[in-house]
């Protein structure tokens, strides 16, 4: 993190919106790439970007500048995300019984590969077969590189819960994945 | 010996077991090398998980969007303001060449702690005559000399990416494996208690993230942001670090 974006952050939490627009384009794109996997929905992920940069607006002069600006912004994405899936699920059901995004899939129940492998919506599928907290878990360590302890706090969670929660993913997605390798 | 569970490879995947010694352990054993191979062959496949790409204009947009919305109301600060963010990234990592790294750096380190008292010097015998070399071997040169080997394929995979108009499949999969051998060689670092050699590698592992995970999803805005971070800077700080760990005499 740079000295010139501490600056910036520091002028957004004094409420300058010119400056708070320099911090929307700078991490506009890595919120996409968490959102859509968190929901796997391109449209979602729209939602839940736009959602999360304004409650990261009205939020921001809370924001303690000696912890992460990125791990502050995943925090609130990520609880966009969820509270924005959940708003889904519950609408969906309603609607016609059959949730997008159904967090109790089993891996098991993800369709075995066939001769026309697509990997990719494998492994989106076995995403789905995740939990809520497994997935958002996975994705930030995975993909976002965040460590452990970093999980665990984004997430509002102990150590140990996030080390069990990612545990729990690796193995779903490892016994969703495995037809797949290549040997 | 305490039964290594696939929860240990998987913290040993992302780099975060509490036992330096894993790495060796699984080195040293066939099947927990296998069983380690098909966790990191599972897990890449993962990496197919690419959101759809955006534009240049994306952050524009959004703010487009939102900007009419952020006249609410607005949580003021109220503690005094201390400026210090912590860098985060830690990527997840690589194999063979660092794993057997980390093996022969074991070796040497039990060896070299036995004095080498029941090794016989039978330039005959190849079992007897490689122990002996391995008891000589002084792991911290081993470090250095296998993380200098490491910069030098960084510096070759930097170089082409930093020159390079166009994103190529081999570059995420370079990436990866850079990740994971950077990850072991820090953590090697840390435990020979070469805290500056292991800030310099961890410096090194969120470019490294970025290329194996967003150089090819990301914006060709993303990309020359990358880029001009390499030229500007990265690739000379790798360059220095790596004639700096070829100088014996230089503690690095």
């Amino acid at each position: 993190m740079g000295q010139t974006e501490q600056k910036i952050i520091r002028k957004a939490v004094a409420g300058d919106r010119a400056a708070f627009r320099e911090l929307v384009l700078e991490h506009s794109h890595a919120m996409f790439r968490l959102a859509w996997r968190l929901s796997s929905n391109e449209s979602a992920a729209e939602d839940i970007v736009q959602e999360a940069f304004i409650k990261a607006w009205r939020k921001i002069g809370s924001f303690r500048m000696e912890s992460s600006f990125k791990s502050w912004l995943h925090r609130i994405t990520v609880n966009t995300a969820m509270d924005y899936l959940r708003k889904q699920s519950r609408r969906k059901k309603f609607e016609t019984e059959e949730p997008e995004w159904d967090p109790g899939l089993k891996s098991a129940e993800i369709p075995s590969h066939d001769t026309q492998i697509d990997i990719r919506k494998q492994t989106e599928a076995a995403m789905k077969g995740l939990s809520e907290i497994e997935r958002s878990a996975l994705l930030l360590k995975h993909f976002e590189g965040h460590s452990i302890n970093e999980v665990a706090q984004i997430l509002e969670i102990t150590t140990g819960a996030c080390k069990q929660a990612i545990f729990r993913a690796v193995k779903k997605m490892r016994i969703a994945l495995r037809p797949l390798v290549t040997t | 010996m305490k039964h290594i569970t696939d929860d240990d490879l998987t913290l040993l995947f992302y780099g975060e077991h509490e036992n330096p010694a894993l790495a060796a352990t699984v080195a040293e054993s066939e099947e927990l090398s296998a069983r380690f191979d098909a966790l990191c062959a599972e897990l890449r496949l993962a990496d197919s998980f690419v959101p759809p790409h955006r534009g240049d204009d994306y952050g524009a947009d959004i703010w487009q969007k939102i900007s009419p919305h952020l006249d609410g109301e607005r949580v003021e600060s109220s503690s005094r303001i201390k400026i210090w963010l912590a860098s985060l990234s830690q990527p997840r990592f690589s194999l063979a060449g660092a794993l057997s790294f980390v093996l022969v750096a074991a070796l040497a380190f039990t060896l070299g702690r036995n004095g080498g008292q029941e090794v016989i010097n039978d330039p005959g015998d190849p079992v007897n005559s490689t122990a002996a070399t391995l008891a000589n071997i002084d792991p911290n040169r081993l470090l250095t000399h296998s993380v200098s080997g490491h910069l030098e394929q960084v510096n070759l995979v930097l170089t082409q990416f930093a020159n390079a108009s166009e994103t190529s499949a081999s570059e995420a999969g370079y990436a990866t494996d850079m990740l994971v051998a950077n990850r072991l060689y820090r953590q090697a670092a840390t435990t020979r208690g070469n805290h500056k050699l292991a800030a310099f590698l961890a410096d090194l592992e969120p470019l490294l993230i970025e290329l194996a995970y967003e150089a090819q999803s990301g914006s060709p805005a993303t990309r020359e942001r990358m880029q001009k971070e390499v030229r500007n800077g990265l690739l000379f700080r790798v360059r220095v670090m790596n004639k700096q760990l070829n100088k014996p005499q230089i503690s690095v």
